[in-house]
């Protein structure tokens, strides 16, 4: 198949998988649709990200790689397959990645969840200070300060960042399974009781 | 030896509503029909040992034991019939808040459970080279709010005040600062901030001018430049710069 490219120049797939290639390898962050035009300097290419990120994964996959392309924040990223944790985990100081604590992970639920908050929102669902939790999470990139409440005081708001995505594996935070309603704990409950 | 095992207890709850919910579920409460009375007093058991512990939380754990005994002591009054007005039981907040934080406590396995399916999964990081950077402080445009704090708590670190005995009150406001970095910039178009420390006499000053510049970059009067995190933060002229 040939794609149309700026009107003039004529991509086949080959040449376009070799580009979406390339894009990854170098990309910082998950390589998005709006990104990928930007580097083909057409803001509007038509040209199929996903079609072609298709392609490209069935061909890593045929050929057997030790890395695969996943869909995260949005984009595109090349990760490592898991059974390569043991060894890659030699590249890096630190034994492996530190898991979160249960605090941390307390505070980031309900951040994302109800975000925008204020630490207020968060402490007073946990019933505890959430200083430290907080602290770390951010120092971790997981969350962001996005701006200051409009009410008395101005508290600072918290968001979850995109790191916070790829950290749990999360295309958007529209993909987080859904809180469970109130009802439905009432629910089993009572279910346990009897 | 009981205490011992209190304590590990104690250190695996979360805060005082993680305790109610452990107390709820070991003693098969219904959760919609506290009974306050026994529930208040082994709360209590394990304040005192959070207290005796000086665990980093107890503060919040007493608030708690406050909160029930309210609870406890209302629920003794006698009840006023005023009109038809609905009586609240006094337990509803309490009931409340159990609901919703075990909402949030519930989602975190799910949360732990994604972590540990994502963790032997490593991102492909091309390694952080910049190619022709004319300016390194451009490398850093989107400086974050909490990066610049950061940067502030670290540069403030290594500031020692110059040894002086005078006692005399310094009087310096923020929008003298404001004042103060408007001439500075007038003159020069960049500023560092490491430099900046260097002139001011005490830590009020610097902190006041660090304000000042928190001030000015939310009304656009500068622009804060930072190549890494820590490093100077640079203060140039912003799109409301002079008006």
């Amino acid at each position: 198949m040939i794609y149309i490219y700026q009107g003039v120049a004529l991509l086949e797939i080959n040449e376009l998988k070799q580009i979406v290639e390339a894009l990854l390898i170098a990309t910082p962050e998950p390589l998005t649709e709006a990104r990928f035009n930007t580097c083909l300097g057409d803001s509007d290419s038509k040209i199929p990200l996903k079609e072609i990120i298709g392609e490209l994964a069935s061909d890593y996959e045929k050929s057997g790689r030790a890395f695969f392309i996943k869909e995260v924040a949005g984009g595109y990223q090349i990760v490592t397959n898991a059974e390569y944790e043991s060894y890659i985990k030699g590249l890096f100081s630190k034994s492996g990645k530190l898991r979160l604590s249960q605090a941390a992970l307390e505070t980031l639920a309900i951040v994302s969840y109800r975000q925008p908050v204020t630490r207020n929102d968060i402490e007073s669902i946990r019933g505890v200070s959430s200083d430290s939790s907080l602290r770390t999470l951010l120092d971790r990139k997981l969350l962001e300060i996005r701006g200051r409440e409009d009410g008395p005081g101005r508290a600072l708001l918290y968001r979850t960042s995109t790191e916070f995505l790829q950290y749990f594996g999360l295309n958007s935070v529209k993909d987080l399974p859904r809180l469970k309603e109130v009802e439905d704990i009432l629910a089993e409950d009572d279910n346990e009781l009897v | 030896m009981k205490n011992q095992l209190h304590r590990i207890d104690l250190e695996m709850f979360e805060g005082p509503l993680d305790l109610l919910l452990f107390l709820i579920k070991r003693d098969e409460l219904n959760i919609y029909d506290i009974p306050i009375a026994q529930i208040t007093k082994d709360f209590l058991e394990y304040v005192d040992l959070a207290k005796e512990l000086k665990l980093h939380s107890a503060g919040d754990f007493v608030l708690m034991a406050a909160t029930l005994m309210k609870i406890k002591a209302r629920m003794l009054l006698p009840i006023e019939a005023n009109g038809d007005d609905e009586i609240e039981d006094p337990r509803t907040e309490l009931m409340n808040m159990l609901l919703e934080y075990k909402r949030y406590k519930e989602a975190t396995s799910t949360f732990s459970e994604m972590e540990r399916f994502e963790r032997p999964h490593y991102y492909h990081v091309p390694a952080t080279w910049s190619p022709q950077q004319e300016d390194n402080t451009a490398i850093l445009e989107d400086v974050k709010l909490y990066d610049i704090m950061l940067t502030f708590q670290y540069l403030i670190k290594n500031y020692e005040e110059p040894a002086t005995h005078s006692v005399a009150v310094e009087e310096v406001t923020l929008s003298e600062q404001v004042g103060f970095l408007n001439g500075l910039l007038q003159a020069k178009a960049k500023l560092s901030f490491a430099d900046l420390l260097e002139k001011f006499e005490s830590r009020l000053v610097v902190v006041v001018t660090f304000l000042a510049i928190l001030e000015m970059l939310r009304n656009r009067q500068v622009k804060v430049k930072q190549s890494k995190l820590f490093d100077d933060l640079h203060i140039s002229r912003g799109s409301t710069f002079g008006n």
